[in-house]
């Protein structure tokens, strides 16, 4: 059974893939104005969906991770939540990229772009193409979102919070699908699929991809 | 056994104790990387933090001779701290107490400075009534210890943190952070009568005030010139050491005399300061002044502290708070 998590957006996002069986997903969404309900809303989440799927922590044998880039808090809860399962239970660690678990879930054989907020007048960005990657998380002013839709690998899907955010950057170069669909939201339970076929990582190398530093100016 | 995890600044620790309050670990690792910023930076405590958390609890683990089976709660500093830090040990203690079917029990860090005294080491536990000064980078303040569970604060710092006042006034002296240890060194060969710096003893009651402080060496580096307050850094140092000694010593005193209380302790990372201790020491009444690694921050003095909180069994959604905010009561 396969345990997914994703805090990188303001979105918490979990899911139970089970070997057999249907899988379950669950999410948490801020309401407007709210903060993200990491910390009090992952682990209640994911015991719910592990009760639904007629399971417990120890049936898990890998967690799948949201690695971001995203927010910085939000992608530590879940790396720690993922950690910390793992030393409990001895459970497998596999970190995904947030990025990638959205381009999954829009699919096909097109070129996606995956974009999220990233505040600040930036937004994080990757491309892909049937699962591979085509352009690596970066973080870049939404102006520059359109030099990532490389006219030859046409026609071009936009998915995720950022690309709703910066509709008029992409369009028409790429399509950008309403508001309202899922695609713009990450789903834990790509982030499973994802997990499943990716090779498994010691606890040490399971870290947040920040893309960004942090703020600090050394003295002197 | 208690499993104890506190990441509330720059130190990510973990600990195992007894059920009867005997330290059998204390694992503290120090970033050290936030030397060159000349102070913490929350964002990269935080990084940090993720990346030893586990390291650090196997550690402490292993070094109590103990497995994840041996433990029986799991506790964790709720708060007050940067919230960032915090919620990485948070999230660590919650997952593994829920996986494990484990309880859990937050604490606060403040309390956790005062509970280290009741660790059973050499020359603990330290019972109450008694005195207590916790002193550190992030805090300053004198309370009244009655039990176990808490204590009532007589008097708080209205500006700066002891720690701080050490931390920055090493900084005007050209020495690198953290301050406290590098200033009391130079301030071996200086003479403290030198300078006479300000005590806040215009400050009514048991408050602390540092900021004047700070301010009085900065106005003295600048009279001196920059030559000489060079030359005459030692006697700087060791005068302006004096004046924070002498403040937190002030209010021990009376704080004393008002609470009728003969037994003080000490605690927070100032409390390592070998001239305050000797100060306190002459005060006449009994001091106690843990293991120098059970005053600064530290997941043992968390573990004891758990002691005497009832354990939550639905904690899924709790979560950290920052300075000034209190979780639970
Ligand atoms: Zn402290």
């Amino acid at each position: 059974m396969i345990l997914g998590l994703d805090t990188a957006t303001p979105a918490t996002a979990v899911a139970v893939l089970p070997d057999d069986g249907e899988p379950v997903e669950l999410r948490h969404e801020p309401a407007l104005g709210e903060r993200p309900g990491h910390a009090a809303q992952l682990l209640p989440l994911a015991r719910r969906a592990l009760q639904a799927a007629d399971a417990t922590f120890a049936d898990v044998r890998r967690i799948g991770v949201g690695v971001g880039p995203g927010t910085f808090t939000g992608l530590r809860i879940g790396v720690a939540t993922a950690r910390g399962l793992a030393q409990a239970i001895g459970a497998e660690l596999a970190p995904v990229s947030t990025l990638a678990a959205l381009a999954y879930a829009a699919d096909g054989d097109r070129a996606v772009l995956a974009v999220l907020d990233a505040r600040r007048g930036e937004a994080f960005a990757a491309a892909y193409r049937a699962g591979e990657q085509l352009a690596k998380p970066v973080a870049i002013p939404p102006d520059d979102l359109a030099e990532l839709l490389d006219p030859a690998l046409a026609p071009w899907l936009a998915v995720g919070d950022g690309a709703i955010r910066f509709r008029d950057r992409l369009e028409p170069a790429a399509e950008v699908p309403a508001d309202p669909s899922a695609l713009h939201r990450v789903s834990a339970l790509a982030v499973c699929r994802l997990a499943g076929v990716a090779r498994p990582v010691d606890r040490a190398a399971l870290l947040p991809d920040y893309v960004r530093a942090p703020d600090a100016v050394p003295r002197r | 056994m208690i499993l104890a995890i506190e990441t509330s600044c720059d130190d990510t620790c973990a600990a195992v104790v007894t059920d009867d309050g005997e330290p059998r670990s204390n694992v503290i690792s120090s970033q050290g990387v936030h030397d060159r910023y000349g102070g913490v930076v929350p964002e990269v405590a935080a990084r940090h933090h993720v990346a030893l958390i586990n390291d650090v609890v196997d550690d402490a683990l292993r070094t109590a001779d103990a497995t994840l089976d041996d433990v029986t709660v799991v506790a964790v500093t709720q708060g007050p701290g940067l919230v960032g830090a915090l919620l990485v040990g948070v999230a660590t203690a919650k997952a593994i107490a829920l996986a494990r079917e484990l309880p859990l029990a937050p604490v606060d860090h403040l309390q956790g400075h005062v509970a280290a005294n009741f660790l059973v080491t050499d020359g603990g536990p330290f019972e109450p009534p008694f005195l207590c000064l916790v002193a550190s980078g992030g805090h300053t303040f004198l309370a009244r210890v009655d039990d176990h569970v808490g204590y009532t604060v007589l008097g708080a710092t209205l500006d700066d943190a002891a720690g701080e006042a050490f931390d920055k006034g090493a900084r005007l002296l050209g020495l690198p952070y953290p301050g406290g240890p590098a200033l009391e060194r130079l301030a071996r060969d200086g003479d403290p009568e030198a300078f006479a710096f300000p005590i806040a003893a215009g400050v009514p009651g048991l408050d602390f005030s540092f900021a004047g402080l700070k301010t009085a060496l900065l106005y003295k580096v600048r009279d001196l010139g920059e030559d000489e307050a060079h030359e005459r850094r030692a006697d700087l140092a060791a005068s302006y050491q004096r004046a924070i000694v002498e403040a937190l010593a002030l209010r021990v005193e009376r704080g004393l005399r008002e609470t009728g209380l003969g037994r003080v302790a000490i605690g927070g990372g100032v409390a390592a300061n070998g001239p305050l201790r000797e100060r306190l020491a002459g005060l006449g009444a009994e001091l106690h002044v843990p293991d120098r690694t059970l005053c600064t921050d530290n997941a043992a003095m968390i573990g004891s502290a758990a002691r005497w909180v009832t354990p939550l069994h639905e904690f899924g959604d709790l979560d950290a708070y920052a300075s000034g905010e209190r979780g639970f009561g």
